[in-house]
């Protein structure tokens, strides 16, 4: 029916042990949550509904559940090299990206969507975002980077792909649309963008030139204190 | 004089009433005052035992079955016919209302058949004193896999359990520290886990050891010592590759020709494996450099500032 991959199997079960996971092991530091709440708000927010209607304020409530706070100066947000990113950020000790925070660790890898007229979720088919945006999964990332980008303070770092086709900052894209706009920028002390190309990849993208220049003249005219490297060792 | 015996009838049988009513309504009071206080509080039996290491983890049963769905179905979805709750249901009767000290591999014979799997040739990566660098590389490089890459070290990495015979039969307030006893549930469980994951090891294997600790890179007394080496089957191991870390900066305790690595050399000769020992392996070292980007160690020959 969809295009894309049906609901990760055991859904419920991944993302209630994640809960507890993150607030028992990864980061106790965030306090006691309710997991099975939180599991309920998660659902709500798109189950017995069209999978091409969910938009990202119907995350709200899990948003408000799962919210802590990030320490100044861990942000680190990224485009197109998440393996990477996960392991300079060390689980949150060295940098807490996204996936690191207890909204984002909940989500990530996993796919789901649920079906109009029906409580149930959708295991064998789910849309791709080509087939419409307002997806399930769409939507909570969206709302996951805007909060992400509304609560990161202090120096934050942004890791880049100069390999990447089509560039290292990607239009349309989750840092440009969804983080860019929604960073308190009276919260902000510096953006640090870090251009990495693979090792043996192609040098497309640098500081200074082509979709990173774009990058950062947009930075610079939002008044953000902005530094590029290139490559970082 | 019937009506006043009536209204003085009628007063008694409201002042009853609203005695039994306020009765009834102190009663469900306490009821719910009970139920809201005791609940998620786990009962703390008097006479359960008291432990110097930290006790199980709360929201244990949530934890294990979300990682072990989280591995067959989001990572490794060869492993699809697992059954999680089973394999939590094993891992609890192991350990659930029995004293923590009286532990035996029998106890966990059950978990281990459920959740173990093969290996893939050339990929066991073993480790010992390199806790945090070792996971570091192998999130970065799945090409390797140490036990807590595997489906039972996953679940349990860490994370403590031990029952006690008391009411609920599993202690979260503490756990025996090996120094108190070693048939604990977590000290036996790693051992008999990892005697398992290096029988199923084949082909090459690798071991990362630490060149910074001043006890020596290789210890006899360490898992890897005392349990992997031997349980290595030279029928289906044909070399073992050590990586001798040195931390950036930090002390050179001891490089491939020292003591304890010649010791561990001639212990694997003994059983017929080929060795080769490498000081400071540099893909890991890469790893390390990314704290100390600035250090001689860690400068790249190329065109890069």
């Amino acid at each position: 029916k969809w295009k894309g991959e049906g609901t990760t199997q055991n859904l419920e079960s991944i993302v209630i042990g994640r809960c507890y996971d993150y607030i028992r092991i990864v980061n106790p530091a965030v306090g006691e949550k309710n997991c099975s709440q939180i599991w309920e708000a998660f659902k709500n927010a798109f189950i017995n509904k069209d999978p091409c209607s969910i938009l990202p304020k119907d995350y709200e409530l899990f948003i408000n559940l799962t919210l802590h706070t990030i320490p100044p100066n861990k942000s680190l947000f990224w485009e197109n090299n998440q393996l990477l990113v996960n392991s300079f950020a060390d689980r949150g000790r060295r940098y807490m990206s996204l996936g690191d925070t207890l909204f984002g660790f909940f989500g990530d890898f996993l796919n789901w969507c649920g079906q109009a007229d029906s409580p149930g979720l959708d295991y064998e088919s789910c849309p791709t975002t080509m087939e419409c945006e307002n997806n399930a999964v769409e939507s909570f990332w969206r709302m996951a980077s805007i909060t992400y980008a509304q609560h990161s303070s202090g120096v934050i770092h942004v890791l880049l792909n100069g390999s990447a086709d089509g560039g290292a900052y990607p239009q349309p894209g989750f840092f440009a649309d969804y983080e860019i706009p929604n960073l308190q920028r009276g919260k902000i002390s510096k953006i640090v963008i870090w251009v990495v190309d693979d090792i043996e990849g192609p040098d497309i993208d640098s500081c200074g030139i082509h979709s990173v220049k774009t990058l950062e003249t947009r930075l610079k005219t939002l008044g953000y204190d902005t530094t590029c490297t290139d490559n970082n060792k | 004089m019937p009506l006043q015996q009536g209204s003085a009838r009628t007063r008694q049988r409201t002042v009853l009433l609203v005695g039994i009513v306020v009765l009834l309504a102190a009663l469900v009071l306490a009821v719910v005052l009970a139920s809201l206080l005791t609940h998620g509080r786990h009962e703390v039996s008097p006479k359960m035992l008291k432990w110097k290491d930290r006790g199980t983890t709360k929201n244990l049963q949530e934890v294990i079955l979300g990682r072990c769905y989280n591995y067959i179905t989001a990572q490794h979805p060869e492993l699809g016919d697992k059954d999680c709750l089973k394999i939590w249901e094993s891992l609890k009767d192991a350990f659930i209302y029995k004293n923590p000290c009286n532990i035996t591999s029998e106890d966990y014979q059950p978990l281990m058949e459920l959740a173990s799997h093969p290996i893939p040739c050339n990929k066991s990566l073993f480790w010992s004193k390199t806790n945090d660098l070792v996971h570091r590389y192998t999130k970065s490089n799945q090409n390797f896999l140490t036990l807590e890459d595997t489906l039972l070290g996953y679940m349990a990495d860490k994370v403590s359990w031990c029952g006690d015979p008391s009411d609920p039969g599993i202690n979260y307030e503490s756990c025996p520290k090996r120094s108190e006893c070693e048939s604990n549930p977590g000290s036996v469980f790693w051992k008999m886990a990892s005697k398992m994951f290096a029988e199923a090891a084949c082909g090459v294997v690798q071991v990362m050891l630490n060149g910074s600790i001043g006890a020596g890179a290789f210890r006899s007394t360490s898992i890897f010592g005392s349990i992997e080496v031997f349980n290595l089957n030279p029928d289906k191991v044909s070399e073992v590759h050590i990586w001798l870390m040195q931390d950036i900066g930090g002390p050179h305790s001891e490089s491939c020709s020292g003591h304890s690595i010649q010791r561990l050399k001639s212990i694997l000769e003994e059983r017929n494996f080929k060795i080769i020992c490498e000081d400071n392996y540099r893909p890991v070292q890469l790893l390390q450099c990314v704290q100390n980007p600035d250090h001689t160690d860690c400068r790249l020959c190329s065109n890069s500032t």
